[in-house]
């Protein structure tokens, strides 16, 4: 099993006022799959957009593959390592095509058989914002499959089954954790979170390990 | 009358300002349309307000310092367009931030005007300009702008259908999104503020905005709505042009008229041909998939 570890160190994030992530440890070895749990609003998406700098106001150390990123290279680097499924996708303020979204994660071939796969090969030439919830989240976990293809060692997966029906959560679990990296998966879909290796409870900020 | 107005019309193409303003004009409709993409796509639709005013204060410290006042402008412009690239980082950062700039520019303008005892009107006439008043420069500038801009665009064409589709996937993606946001403010405020300067203020939104919101409607990805905003802004200008000048109208309220009725037209015209998802339901699902 391949992938990359990822090490957190006292991670703190802030929306304004709020500690929304407060005091994080947390280390992950290489190919460990690792479901993040808790209720709305503990911190379990703050952190995960922490990891790849989407969260600005963040303090502490997160290493993924032993790398900081203290530099713009490090940062792309990282953004390359890591391949992210956003909880809610943009609609977006511009039309893309659903290809362009597939070609974005850098395997586009390996990411049309992913989309083929999950049932959306066909709605490739559309536009994403003419697609259902549902289509949106399995173009983006083939998107996923194509960074992975790319070379990510990390998938970042937040909420991936939230807006598909139960056949669909099924497939996506089946893609997402057959993937030969290390998976953080942030959901509330207690199926998912039994086939994970570990499972994690975000409460307030704080994060304790359940399982 | 129609044989009269024909015959003007082509006396009026023999004279030599005007077939420059034409072929500024259609240069102009080349490159326009595409930096009004980029407008319409990072959501800064009063940036040419922001950039008249940046460009009065600029021109105000020109003429204060004795420094060529165009050259001020643009450069107080391309250092606008890039002051405001870090606001870029939350949505509404930068349609705000052309409302502030707009208030602070002519704030400062009309105190150094003020404080250096200069003419305000002398320093506004300054940057009007009028497309029948383009020189063989400012046609040179303009071919220049028809060149590079559709280029630049065409060469990073897949990085900005990603910044301009979501600021976050194009980070995620690997796109250097601060820098290229720097350059597009920059080429934005430095294209609108040179076309202020030489088509008028009017005519900057019949060749910049007007075309790229009636191209929105029409295409469906950048590279499309990008075509059709250069189909418009040719065909509309080039109308509109000829119709100014065989009715002996002012070329720049004829011209954003025009504009303006296409892009109305466009907005007229049914939501696209692409089926709704819901269509899609009742397409057959693939096979289940196999086991691994």
């Amino acid at each position: 099993m391949g992938g990359l570890d990822v090490r957190m160190r006292r991670v703190e994030c802030r929306h304004g006022r709020v500690e929304a992530v407060r005091g994080v440890d947390l280390d992950i070895a290489a190919g460990e799959r690792v479901a993040l749990t808790g209720t709305n609003g503990s911190g379990k998406t703050t952190l995960v957009r922490a990891v790849l700098g989407l969260h600005r106001r963040a303090g502490g150390d997160i290493l993924v593959g032993g790398r900081d990123t203290a530099t713009a290279a490090e940062w792309a680097w990282r953004r390359r390592a890591c391949a992210w499924i956003p909880q809610k996708p943009a609609t977006g303020r511009f039309p893309l095509p659903a290809r362009e979204l597939l070609a974005a994660g850098g395997a586009p071939e390996e990411a049309h058989r992913a989309a083929a796969r999950l049932g959306v090969g066909a709605l490739t030439r559309r536009p994403l914002h003419t697609l259902s919830g549902g289509q949106l989240q399995r173009m983006y976990l083939a998107r996923a499959v194509g960074c992975v293809a790319a070379g990510a060692g990390v998938l970042l997966a937040d909420e991936p089954t939230a807006a598909l029906d139960f056949a669909g959560q099924e497939e996506a679990a089946d893609v997402l954790l057959a993937l030969p990296v290390t998976v953080v998966v942030v959901t509330h879909d207690r199926a998912l979170a039994e086939r994970c290796d570990r499972v994690l409870e975000m409460a307030a900020g704080r994060l304790r390990e359940v399982r | 009358m129609t044989h009269l107005a024909a015959a003007d019309l082509g006396q009026l193409l023999d004279l030599m300002p005007v077939r420059r303003a034409g072929l500024a004009l259609l240069l102009a409709a080349i490159a326009l349309p595409v930096v009004g993409v980029v407008i319409v796509g990072l959501d800064i639709m009063p940036v040419r307000f922001a950039m008249m005013h940046v460009a009065l204060l600029g021109i105000a410290v020109g003429l204060l310092t004795g420094i060529d006042p165009m050259l001020c402008a643009l450069v107080a412009c391309a250092l606008a367009g890039a002051g405001v690239a870090p606001l870029a980082r939350t949505p509404d950062g930068l349609s705000g931030a052309m409302g502030l700039l707009m208030s602070l520019a002519i704030a400062a303008a009309l105190l150094v005007l003020s404080v250096s005892g200069v003419n305000a009107q002398g320093a506004f006439a300054l940057l009007w300009g009028s497309i029948l008043s383009v020189g063989e420069g400012d046609l040179w500038l303009l071919g220049a702008l028809a060149a590079v801009v559709p280029a630049l665009f065409w060469w990073r064409r897949r990085d900005l259908a990603l910044l301009l589709y979501d600021r976050e996937l194009a980070l995620a993606s690997g796109v250097r999104v601060e820098l290229l946001t720097l350059l597009l403010l920059v080429l934005v405020a430095v294209s609108v503020a040179g076309a202020i300067r030489l088509t008028g203020a009017l005519l900057v939104d019949a060749l910049t905005l007007l075309p790229a919101l009636a191209a929105r409607r029409l295409g469906t990805c950048l590279k499309t709505i990008t075509a059709w905003a250069v189909g418009i802004g040719v065909a509309v200008n080039l109308t509109g042009f000829l119709v100014a000048l065989s009715l002996d109208w002012p070329p720049g309220p004829v011209l954003v008229l025009t504009a303006g009725a296409v892009a109305l037209a466009a907005h007229l015209v049914p939501e696209r041909r692409t089926l709704p998802w819901r269509a899609s339901a009742s397409v057959p699902s693939p096979a289940p998939p196999s086991s691994p």
